[in-house]
């Protein structure tokens, strides 16, 4: 941002301010201010008679018993919150590393092959993004009941064809997240596989690298940004996923912190213990999260 | 179109600090009712910056701006009698190119009956008629810039400001705009003040001219005494070929009409420029003026030399000739239909009148580096055909 | 290898195998990328299949969703069975999607287009901070928000009720990144030169924004309103945290509640039908009205509507 326009702008600082404060505002009520409730209630207390939640707002005041609790569910003897947690990193590791290589070659494809189709391919990858999650599961739903088009196929060919994918299993839960979260990857992948300059590869070509050597080593390299603007909206958000699991499995032996969460939330007189558990999934995705937003924020003050 | 009246510009002592930088620094000139006048100056001059002063677009870090006598240094750019043609046109692409002339017609609460009439007047005027209700992105280079012309003349300021306006265009274009902005200047009657870099601009179109370098006014003047009567190395290397030197000034010139140099081996006699200098001085003749003759032929001020290169240019021959004392040169030959007599490696005789020389104080640095200067913050003037300096 | 993005790949003609300086080429570096294509091929193929299959079995005469026996609208309108029309919670469920939807759009882009204007002219620690904040709620989890907020209305600010009014407020907060993030990339790349004439002929700082910045955000404003809409449309795990009754349930919730038992069948793929029909008009509004907005700039094409409708 040059000298030149800061001196414009700040004439008007007024006006500026003006514009912006209602989102400023709405952001600081629902979305600074509901954090700052969720850390009472989480050094808060319950009330035992009508099992509801005490929140202390004073912070001098916050006591450590729901931490304990919720510590103790993870790490003590009996714990249940521990195999959830472990579970949720690697079904979100595997599920986005299937995204990124799904992803990768059909965007690489659409973004530099596609040619006088591009505009349809690129409708057919947009057409799932507004596609409502729901919509998305429930098809799937459809096809792995019991009765469903999975088995009977699989039948068909002479392959056993009554599993019941739907009671429980990782590789149903694993798949739904990424049929799930591949739209939003493949779009960002190709936002930024786009404005990669198809004269840098044509320099390399030129100079004597062999496609391999030129895919290895100039392609991948200015990928990255990419690769990790993909990993980061995707990881980031599935770290907190309940509802594809709810969906495809309801089962005990796949739930994620997600569902954790929500138990205990449903849950009377443990309210406070799931607050303290998203605020601990909050501390743990608030790195990536911050990397995510100055990287981001940087490159749009450059482009400023 | 009425008669224009005021259009009188003022700057007095003018400064624009950035932190620490003085993009303009103190900078003082009057510009006439009327006139054409140019600011030229290579990337990063201030030239740009202090137009956008005049404009309204920055405030003066100190000094004053006088619009026919008042100080607008503060005003905001709407309330100012000004209007500016930008670099990039910035026509509004929603609107038509009627509705884009008539913008600024709103708040001069011209009345709507009135408007219609206005455009078509301002559009006859740039010779773009019948395009009124074309799109912005249908137009070309050319007519972008006209439109842009029309949305400011339109509203009759007292100065028009022009922010290189003819940067886009190619070559030709370029110069047939030249020469109808001039006419049209003359035409409307106002004040134009031109920013541009490129220097053959400035010398076709302007009344007169300020060469800006780091801020500050270096000359100012008609274009021909800036061309004909650099009064430093910079300005002279800035206004086409100057063919720069270093000399020392030798005892026995009378310093009202001729002063003694010594080029390397040889001595000269010069008569234009800072005649009473003493010490090391630059000198520079332009090319037109070096006139090549058959190698040993006799005279005063001839120095031995060998044609190094030929360029040619279809109107004119470029000759670039290396002289015994290792100076290079570039001389002028017009095309009159014989071909060129001399070729790579002939030797000739260099002759350089001495009315031709002009002796220049020496800014302390080397030719090189005042080159440099000359080509500012770009490293390439690609756009300006005839180079600022070989 | 060497295709400019809009250029056909298939314009030269297969060359055979040529030796060069470098050593042996092998096959025709020109020929086309056939492993790739038929790779996205298939991803399309799997992307889509199942949700047409989905839609297709919501016309199912029967309640079997792997058998077809024969095409019927009773799970949409037919009377005597769970259909849409006239079965009172699905019936509100689509009701209220709308509204919510319709709310959320109407008070989410006017802000979001004042924030993005704002923080990107008003240049200070502040509002750094503050975008940092709006980028934060992109990419947090849904979840999270929506305990928090749940928390928020339940423990704190009780004047804003369960219900519509909560979720209103919480989907404003969860989308408010899109027209600030579209709007500000738009904003960006249109720069400071055409306010500067508009004032320069005589606008004052509001009149300029109003008469010539507006209008050129005005595709970008348009996109990201379609974009909340169909991000409202989709959305349960904020309006699940905080909705009361289930008359205010939308459908994403309501199917999402009903799908291991309850309403049953293809009356879900029917809600779920409406849903995809409801976002498919609103994205083709949105490429539609985006293209006719920006018909004045050169450079829009039908690549660059659809990847503004898509947020990208």
């Amino acid at each position: 941002m040059s000298a030149i326009e800061t001196t414009r702008h700040r004439r008007n600082r007024g006006l500026w301010i003006g514009l912006a404060l209602p989102g400023a505002i709405w952001l600081l009520v629902l979305f600074v201010a509901p954090f700052y409730v969720m850390l009472s209630v989480a050094g808060g207390g319950v009330n035992e008679f009508f099992q509801t939640v005490v929140p202390v707002w004073n912070p001098l005041h916050w006591s450590s018993w729901n931490l304990s609790a919720v510590w103790h569910d993870i790490f003590g003897p009996g714990a249940f919150i521990g195999a959830p947690a472990l579970r949720t990193l690697v079904y979100t590791a595997i599920a986005t590393a299937i995204s990124l290589g799904i992803a990768y070659p059909v965007a690489y494809f659409v973004s530099r092959y596609a040619g006088p189709r591009k505009t349809l391919f690129l409708v057919l990858l947009i057409a799932p993004f507004w596609v409502s999650y729901m919509m998305r599961m429930l098809a799937w739903i459809d096809l792995l009941q019991q009765g469903g088009f999975v088995n009977s196929t699989l039948s068909f060919f002479g392959l056993p064809g009554n599993t019941d994918w739907l009671g429980g299993k990782s590789v149903t839960v694993i798949l739904g997240l990424v049929y799930g979260y591949i739209p939003y990857v493949i779009l960002v992948l190709y936002a930024f596989l786009d404005r990669i300059d198809q004269s840098m590869l044509e320099a390399a070509r030129d100079l004597g690298l062999s496609k391999w050597r030129t895919f290895w080593h100039v392609t991948i390299p200015l990928s990255k940004p990419a690769l990790i603007a993909g990993t980061f909206i995707t990881a980031l958000p599935m770290l907190g996923d309940y509802y594809t699991n709810q969906l495809l499995s309801g089962a005990p032996g796949t739930t994620m912190i997600g569902n954790a969460i929500e138990g205990q939330l449903d849950s009377p007189g443990e309210v406070g213990q799931g607050a303290v558990l998203s605020l601990m999934l909050l501390v743990v995705l608030l790195i990536p999260m911050i990397y995510y937003v100055v990287s981001t924020a940087r490159a749009s003050m450059e482009n400023a | 179109m009425p008669e224009m009246s005021g259009g009188h510009v003022k700057l007095e002592s003018l400064t624009k600090r950035f932190d620490d930088v003085a993009a303009v620094d103190d900078i003082s000139v009057e510009i006439k009712s009327g006139e054409f006048f140019s600011l030229l100056g290579a990337s990063g001059c201030g030239k740009t910056t202090t137009l956008r002063m005049v404009a309204g677009f920055e405030p003066p870090t100190s000094g004053k701006i006088l619009l026919d006598g008042t100080d607008v240094g503060n005003w905001a750019p709407h309330r100012r009698n000004v209007n500016t043609v930008f670099q990039s046109y910035a026509l509004f692409p929603f609107l038509t190119v009627a509705e884009n002339v008539a913008f600024g017609l709103k708040y001069k609460s011209v009345p709507k009956s009135q408007r219609d009439s206005r455009v078509a007047e301002a559009l006859e005027m740039v010779q773009l008629s019948g395009y009124e209700t074309r799109r912005p992105n249908q137009l070309s280079g050319g007519q972008q810039q006209r439109v842009a012309l029309a949305r400011a003349l339109v509203l009759r300021p007292s100065v028009l400001l022009l922010d290189e306006p003819l940067g886009a265009l190619d070559a030709k274009l370029r110069r047939t705009l030249q020469v109808e902005l001039g006419a049209l200047q003359k035409q409307v009657g106002i004040t134009f003040l031109y920013v541009t870099h490129d220097q053959e601009e400035a010398l076709t179109m302007s009344d007169r001219l300020a060469v800006m370098n780091r801020g500050r006014i270096v000359q100012l003047g008609t274009p021909e005494e800036v061309y004909n009567e650099p009064a430093d190395a910079f300005v002279a290397d800035f206004l086409g070929v100057s063919n720069l030197m270093d000399a020392q000034v030798e005892p026995g010139g009378n310093v009202k009409e001729c002063c003694h140099l010594r080029l390397g081996d040889f001595t000269l006699e010069a008569r234009a420029g800072q005649l009473d200098a003493t010490g090391a001085v630059k000198v520079a003749i332009r090319p037109e003026r070096i006139h090549l003759h058959p190698y040993q032929s006799a005279g005063v001020n001839r120095l031995p030399g060998m044609v190094e290169r030929l360029v040619f240019l279809g109107s004119t021959t470029h000759i670039y000739v290396r002289l015994a004392t290792g100076a290079a040169l570039q001389a002028l030959m017009r095309n009159e239909g014989a071909g060129s007599p001399y070729s790579q490696g002939t030797p000739v005789s260099v002759d350089l009148p001495a009315d031709a020389i002009r002796v220049l104080p020496d800014p302390g640095v080397s030719v090189a580096e005042i080159r440099d200067e000359t080509l500012g913050d770009q490293l390439l003037d690609v756009t300006s055909s005839v180079p600022a300096s070989s | 290898m060497a295709s400019v993005a809009g250029e056909s790949v298939t314009t030269s003609p297969p060359e055979p195998a040529q030796v060069t300086m470098r050593g042996r080429v092998r096959g025709n570096p020109w020929r086309r990328p056939w492993g790739m294509e038929g790779f996205t091929w298939l991803y399309i193929i799997w992307s889509i299949v199942p949700i047409a299959i989905a839609v297709l079995f919501s016309f199912n005469k029967g309640a079997s969703q792997a058998t077809w026996q024969g095409f019927s609208t009773k799970w949409y309108v037919g009377k005597g069975v769970t259909s849409v029309l006239h079965n009172p919670s699905l019936h509100h469920a689509v009701i209220q999607t709308i509204v919510l939807a319709g709310l959320t759009t109407l008070i989410c882009v006017p802000i979001g287009v004042g924030f993005a204007i704002g923080i990107d002219r008003w240049r200070s620690r502040t509002s750094n901070g503050l975008n940092f904040l709006m980028i934060f709620s992109f990419v947090i989890p849904e979840l999270l928000l929506a305990v928090a907020l749940f928390l928020l209305v339940t423990q704190g600010l009780t004047f804003i009720r369960l219900g519509t009014p909560a979720e209103v407020a919480g989907l404003v907060v969860w989308n408010l990144s899109w027209p600030a993030i579209i709007v500000r990339a738009r904003l960006v790349s249109i720069g400071h030169h055409y306010e500067e004439a508009a004032a320069d002929l005589g606008a004052s700082r509001l009149g300029a924004i109003r008469r010539v910045l507006i209008p050129m955000l005005l595709p970008a404003i348009f996109a990201s309103a379609v974009l909340v809409f169909a991000s409202t449309v989709d959305d349960f795990v904020i309006v699940e945290q905080v909705s009361s009754t289930s008359n205010t349930q939308p459908m994403s919730v309501l199917i999402y509640s009903n799908v291991h038992g309850g309403l049953s069948g293809p009356a879900l793929n029917a809600l779920a039908t409406i849903m995809l029909v409801v976002s498919l008009i609103a994205a083709l509004i949105g490429f539609v009205g985006y293209r006719w907005l920006s018909r004045g700039e050169r450079t829009k094409g039908d690549v660059e509507a659809l990847t503004a409708v898509a947020g990208i």
